[in-house]
């Protein structure tokens, strides 16, 4: 057969949002790749720069559908930094168990999106299933399942409400009896460890140069997590560890990238049942907090798919002159021909699906 | 008696009583005129004419019971797919009519459903024949036109023609012939052919590109398939389903337990497992329709019934791959006497079903590459190595047995 250009999207099962992936293709091996973003284009940074500061806690809910609490995280951080506010202590304990919650949601989102991929809906069905205990525990203090808008500038919305942490704990330990019924499911699966095991390969150097972060950089066997690289909240007073994985020396297949995903999901539950031990009594919101703010702030947090940077600069007004936002999932999607040539058309879904793709913050 | 003679008596009765009458009346309209009608009437009572007309009602009967199984996969498939994930399937039943005459606001009458969750939702399979009826067909603009309706014809024809092929007893055959299995496996691999044409006649890359998975998996799984058989066919010495049941019957274990096929050649059958899963293309080796990377491979741009009769011939093709493994390893219709042998074999068809669903539903999908290299290299061995067992069972270890019983003697 000779080859040919197949255009991927962007409506097509694989993508998991609006994109397009051209792949030339010879017979089923993969000769090249061309990823086509900005589908999803909503100038967010335009917006924002048009409203007041604690008005765009409402746009960086909507950047990601699947992990909308740790953007908002990263807002209201860099602006905190640029107003120098004090965030109190019991609000930045909340903060963490709330951005874990959503790390959890987060990758059950993706274990979910990425088992059709392989042809396994079931897998979908379970882990969705799952994700809804933690939709339900993420509703319980901020009234909504998907936009929580939770975490404001100087602290978070409300307080937990009576029985959370009993709640919590019921469902934690329902999800991690259900993580190990998984494991014969998945990871001990033959067939699901043929479609996975040296598929996708990519090197932890080449990761760095190519900028991708997060459980994928992680997943090369690399230590990194700006949780303890680039400390935030109280993860440093936190005993937690970062969570590797590698297929070989040094470079992840997509099961290594799963896998490092999985043991992320029960370091999360190791980091919810310590904070709820140590978290102190007291106020949930700064006393005061700015309207106006001059300077530049930047500051970057390890959200569920890698680095998200965010760099506000305010020029004394109420509201942001410039906003940028660095999503990691740009740089990533960006460089996937360079892990998708070599392989069949079968392992694009597998490659792409198992990066963990969100086109929301990616076109901003 | 059987399903043969029972035909024949009502292609007697029929004859008798409607046919030739009414024959005989047409020819006598118009005298000045030849009319074939008279020389119809004069055929069916001759014994040629009796027993093409027995096996029709023969074919018939056997058809109408292949689609009611169909229906009966198809609900089970559902229902059973709904369990392992947790869910309930469909509900839509005979019991959600109860509300009729008035919806649940009390505004009479109403056409509405109740929304109960007591049925076990055999409706959904009227609900979707409907809905794939009433869908437009589309052919795309581009396609070409007469292979693009062939191909469903080529895939579907040769999907129903295998119902009438397997016998259900020795009594109930709709079919007899010699070679009854070498003509069930010739029946199915006519399918990828009419894969390949609606895949390239689609004029669609993906559909393309399933129309070629299709014919690479066809290399792969077809040659252990028949080797795999093939020990099945050495120890009954012949290809009639009936000879092949009779012999499991007749051969016994320990306590005269029957020695049906799959204890003696216990690779062989794990080997056709394998292979007709991948014959009947389920789960996991559901390639040329892969959802996650062809979008529906090659039937992407089919709709309406064409595409609904595609779902239909897939699960005919999965009923008659369960029966052929049934006659061939689990002794066919033998089975204790009260429950009558037809009986017994829809129950072992059901059990091998219900197997396969369990598997639909629990593992991902393989790549192609895969399957190319497990047909190849290990089911191909594997199938070599069962023939190996059975032709010592068959002609090595007889002889020799007899050679240690002479040995005394010789001594």
């Amino acid at each position: 057969m000779a080859e040919m250009w197949i255009s991927m999207g962007p409506q097509h099962p694989m993508t998991h949002g609006l994109w397009t992936l051209k792949v030339k293709v010879d017979g089923e091996t993969i000769v090249d790749a061309d990823p086509e973003l900005g589908y999803l284009h909503r100038s967010v940074e335009k917006m924002g720069e048009r409203r007041k500061y604690f008005m765009n806690t409402t746009l960086t809910d909507r950047l990601c559908y699947a992990s909308s609490t740790t953007w908002t995280h990263c807002y209201a951080l860099s602006v905190e930094e640029l107003m120098e506010v004090e965030v109190p202590q019991r609000a930045q304990y909340i903060r963490t168990i709330m951005l874990e919650l959503q790390r959890l949601a987060s990758h059950l989102m993706w274990a979910g999106a990425y088992m059709p991929d392989l042809g396994h809906i079931t897998g979908a069905l379970y882990f969705w299933r799952d994700r809804e205990l933690f939709l339900n525990l993420l509703e319980a203090p901020s009234g909504s399942r998907l936009l929580y808008n939770y975490i404001r500038i100087g602290g978070v919305k409300r307080d937990l409400p009576d029985g959370f942490e009993q709640k919590t704990e019921r469902i934690l330990k329902l999800f991690e009896q259900r993580l190990d019924e998984y494991a014969d499911l998945f990871e001990n699966s033959k067939i699901f460890r043929m479609r996975t095991e040296d598929v996708g390969k990519f090197t932890a150097a080449q990761a760095q140069n190519l900028g991708i972060t997060g459980p994928n950089l992680r997943g090369c066997g690399t230590k990194f997590d700006l949780r303890e690289h680039d400390t935030y909240e109280i993860y440093d007073e936190i005993d937690w560890d970062i969570q590797t994985r590698e297929a070989g020396p040094g470079y992840s297949d997509c099961f290594s990238r799963y896998m490092v995903r999985i043991d992320e999901m029960r370091e999360s539950i190791k980091i919810i049942r310590e904070c709820f031990k140590k978290m102190p009594a007291g106020p949930t919101m700064a006393s005061k907090i700015p309207v106006r703010a001059t300077g530049e702030a930047f500051r970057r947090t390890e959200d569920s798919r890698g680095e998200a940077l965010m760099y506000v600069v305010g020029d004394g007004s109420d509201r942001p002159y410039r906003w940028k936002i660095k999503s990691p999932m740009f740089t990533t999607i960006s460089a996937c021909p360079h892990y998708l040539k070599g392989y069949k058309v079968a392992d694009i879904p597998a490659i792409m699906g198992s990066i963990d793709i969100c086109i929301g913050e990616t076109d901003k | 008696m059987s399903l043969f003679s029972f035909c024949k008596a009502m292609a007697e009765w029929t004859a008798d009583y409607m046919l030739i009458p009414v024959f005989n009346f047409q020819a006598g309209l118009f005298p000045p005129f030849s009319n074939p009608a008279g020389d119809i009437a004069d055929w069916l009572e001759t014994d040629g004419g009796l027993n093409t007309l027995a096996w029709l009602f023969a074919v018939n009967i056997a058809f109408a019971i292949g689609m009611t199984n169909l229906i009966i996969v198809i609900h089970l498939e559902r229902k059973i797919a709904a369990r392992i994930q947790d869910r309930r399937g469909p509900m839509l039943s005979l019991r959600s009519f109860r509300e009729l005459g008035e919806d649940l606001a009390g505004n009479s009458p109403s056409w509405r459903f109740k929304q109960n969750y007591a049925g076990i939702g055999i409706l959904q399979n009227m609900a979707d024949g409907i809905k794939a009826i009433t869908k437009e067909l589309i052919i795309p603009a581009k396609a070409d036109k007469f292979l693009f309706t062939m191909g469903p014809i080529i895939f579907i024809s040769s999907s129903v023609f295998l119902l009438v092929l397997f016998p259900l007893s020795d009594r109930f055959a709709a079919s007899s012939a010699p070679a009854g299995l070498m003509v069930i496996m010739a029946a199915f691999s006519i399918a990828p052919i009419g894969v390949l044409t609606s895949g390239w006649a689609s004029n669609n890359k993906y559909s393309m590109i399933g129309g070629m998975r299709s014919a690479a998996q066809l290399m792969s799984y077809e040659i252990p398939l028949l080797l795999s058989m093939a020990g099945v066919f050495l120890l009954a010495g012949s290809f009639d389903p009936v000879t092949i049941v009779e012999q499991q019957q007749q051969s016994t274990w320990f306590f005269g337990l029957p020695m049906w096929n799959f204890i003696p050649q216990f690779i062989g059958f794990i080997v056709f497992m394998i292979c007709i899963l991948a014959e009947v293309e389920r789960v996991p080796f559901d390639l040329p329709e892969a959802e996650a990377e062809l979008v529906e491979g090659w039937t992407t741009e089919y709709s309406g019934i064409r595409y609904m009769l595609f779902l239909a011939a897939e699960y005919i093709r999965g009923f008659a791959g369960a029966a052929v493994c049934t006659i061939l390893f689990l002794g066919g219709w033998a089975g204790p006497w009260p429950v009558p042998p037809e009986v017994w074999f829809l129950l072992k068809v059901y059990l091998i079903l219900i197997f396969w669903i369990f598997i639909r539903w629990t593992v991902p999908r393989i790549r192609t590459d895969q399957i190319l290299e497990l047909g190849w290299k290990k089911l191909l061995p594997l199938s070599l190595i069962n023939i190996l067992i059975v032709i010592f069972m068959v002609e090595i270890y007889p002889y020799l047995s007899d050679t240690l019983t002479l040995l005394p003697e010789v001594f």
